[in-house]
């Protein structure tokens, strides 16, 4: 299907998955951290993958990304992506550290974004299954910063090239403190997008 | 996000040719090929000494029957390969070619070693080569990072650049 195509109601419908999974995804890390977090979903939008470089300063642009299969009745991927600005601080907000305080990419920093991620992902994934009933389970999370065409290639190369169409969703984590933005990218087949948004009552 | 490895895609001028993903082309010095980005794609090179022409392949799969949809024919190595090797000598006797490439990796641990693509990528090209008799003279392959490529036609200097290691001269 073409983006272009969706109606101002079906982007509706996409943002209110993305808005209740990022709101549980928040409840989940307020309670592991033992302060509060809120995750906000500032824009979500259908794009071309073809598109999706572009969107993140071009091929060579070095993230860091968390990629998770789709399991279940769906098929595609989840990818969470963010700069590496945006890894360290988003690192530093999650360890209630002051911003600014992680200089380098380590595993701790890696370990603690691809929580948050695995997290996030779960939680869309929830919302996503209870809205369409039907059943859509993450894979392993995995991690890498590198440049982002070399990542959705490896991505796309594991989902098997079906990929066609991404459901941005941007992502807003805050602190009292700070705040850092991050895109989670939902990357069903096209079949599995088509089920998705039959299911949500809106072709 | 404004951090990049630098190069051609931050920077390009008019004589960079950029082979975008599942493409090629083919260009003559002081023209340079660069392709960005490659993870488990494999960028191959091929260049004529007396020329000073040659081309460049960004190769996503083994064969068409590797996938059952539509797209670019040139992604696959069966096909990208041999129409390279025409293109860069215009039908003329390839004997003066050589090729290099760069690529192949693993972007994610885990599942993508089942399939392992990056290699099988590797070995489809090499073995296109060898049926075109076109010898490797230099890569950089495998592991699990992502490679920027260049050819640069009047030494037939290739630059791979990654983020883990910086820049490799092949």
């Amino acid at each position: 299907m073409d983006p272009r195509d969706l109606t101002d109601m079906q982007l509706d419908a996409l943002g209110e998955v993305g808005s209740i999974g990022a709101g549980h995804a928040a409840t989940a890390l307020s309670q592991l951290l033992g302060t509060p977090v809120d995750i906000d979903v500032p824009d979500v939008r259908l794009l071309p993958v073809t598109e999706v470089p572009a969107v993140l300063g071009g091929p060579e642009n070095l993230v860091g990304a968390v990629y998770s299969r789709l399991l279940g009745d769906l098929g595609g991927g989840l990818l969470f992506v963010l700069d590496r600005e945006g890894l360290l601080q988003l690192s530093d907000l999650l360890r209630s550290r002051e911003p600014g305080t992680s200089k380098s990419l380590g595993s701790a920093e890696e370990a603690t974004v691809t929580h948050a991620a695995a997290m996030l992902i779960s939680a869309y994934l929830a919302a996503v299954a209870r809205l369409t009933e039907l059943s859509a389970l993450p894979g392993p999370e995995q991690f890498a910063f590198d440049m982002l065409g070399a990542i959705l290639e490896g991505v796309s190369m594991q989902i098997g090239l079906k990929v066609d169409n991404a459901i941005l969703i941007l992502t807003r984590f805050s602190t009292a403190g700070a705040s850092v933005d991050a895109a989670l990218f939902f990357l069903p087949d096209p079949d599995s997008l088509d089920v998705m948004l039959g299911r949500l009552g809106i072709i | 996000m404004s951090n990049t490895t630098g190069g051609f895609w931050a920077d390009p001028d008019e004589n960079t040719v950029v082979v975008a993903t599942g493409e090629l082309a083919v260009a003559v010095h002081p023209q340079v090929l660069v392709t960005p980005a490659l993870g488990s794609c494999v960028g191959v090179t091929l260049w004529d000494a007396f020329t000073r022409r040659g081309g460049m392949a960004h190769i996503m799969l083994p064969s068409p029957s590797d996938t059952r949809l539509g797209g670019l024919a040139d992604r696959f190595a069966t096909v990208a390969v041999p129409r390279l090797a025409e293109a860069v000598t215009g039908g003329l006797p390839r004997r003066r070619l050589v090729a290099k490439l760069a690529g192949g990796s693993t972007m994610f641990g885990g599942e993508a070693n089942i399939t392992g693509i990056g290699m099988r990528n590797v070995d489809a090209v090499k073995q296109q080569l060898s049926l075109l008799r076109i010898p490797v003279v230099a890569e950089d392959i495998g592991g699990n990072y992502a490679r920027t490529m260049e050819l640069y036609l009047d030494t037939g200097l290739v630059v791979v650049r990654s983020y883990r290691y910086g820049i490799k001269e092949l």
